[in-house]
């Protein structure tokens, strides 16, 4: 395999999993609130969110989120990389309103593609700046590491 | 916006981008190595502890700045986030601001604010 199509394949397979993993969090925690329902400042609360199974789905979820998210980061440039991140705006919404049948306005479907419209700009500056072009030859970053593979 | 406000808005740009930062600084350390050596050699060092520190308190920070302002307007004012740490990634990391790399990270700011907006 090429370089550059491991490069296309590490971040698409990351970025996929960080998206996996932040629409599983949010559905997880909606789910769990639904649950525990109505919100009150008691212990019988706290035990009827913990005595649903999505909380720990929701937990499962926040912990690939950050081992997939660190491994991301050993290449990814974090300006571009954070941006990308926040697709999971546009997979939340969709699942909202697969799973809850929540309103897809006009204005909410306008954002997300003006989101998605971002994110192709984003692949669209990978594919012409590799990573390692980030890097002067010589210059390191303020904190002594930089950025790239 | 009142100065509580503005001050948790600030607190919160500081801390959000402070953390990415630093998890940057961590994951992307050269002599890290990889696999089970590489999460050892991040969690002898401090940026990794500083990351998560200032993530645990953005999360504070955040649930306060909600319980003062609407959602809609905190993720407006939130979606500058982005910005500061596409500046922040340049600073510290020499990442290249391309054209095409800025107006993707400014799209998916207005993206995300349209959302907000939308309530």
């Amino acid at each position: 395999m090429s370089a550059a199509a491991h490069t296309w394949r590490f971040y698409l397979g990351g970025f996929a999993l960080l998206l996996v993993f932040d629409t599983l969090v949010q559905v997880s925690f909606k789910l769990t609130g639904a649950h525990a329902f109505p919100p009150e400042a008691s212990w019988a609360w706290v035990l009827r969110i913990v005595g649903h199974p999505w909380i720990y789905i929701a937990l499962i979820g926040y912990v690939g989120n950050f081992f997939t998210w660190m491994n991301l980061l050993k290449h990814a440039p974090i300006g571009p990389a954070f941006a990308a991140s926040h697709l999971d705006v546009v997979s939340v919404m969709l699942a909202s309103a697969w799973l809850f049948h929540e309103a897809l306005t006009p204005v909410r479907l306008l954002g997300a593609g003006v989101v998605v419209l971002g994110i192709v700009c984003l692949a669209c500056a990978e594919s012409r700046t590799h990573p390692a072009h980030d890097v002067p030859e010589e210059a390191a970053g303020s904190l002594g590491v930089t950025s790239g593979d | 916006m009142s100065p509580l406000v503005a001050t948790l808005w600030l607190v919160n740009v500081t801390l959000d981008t402070g953390g990415q930062l630093a998890f940057k600084a961590a994951a992307s350390d050269p002599d890290a190595g990889d696999g089970s050596a590489r999460w050892r050699h991040m969690a002898s060092r401090p940026w990794l502890w500083l990351g998560l520190s200032a993530y645990a308190l953005h999360l504070a920070s955040w649930i306060a700045f909600l319980s003062l302002v609407d959602l809609s307007k905190g993720m407006l004012l939130a979606s500058i986030n982005m910005v500061v740490i596409m500046l922040g990634g340049r600073w510290l990391f020499r990442e290249k601001l391309t054209p095409l790399r800025v107006a993707g990270i400014l799209l998916v700011s207005i993206g995300v604010a349209i959302v907000g907006a939308a309530g």
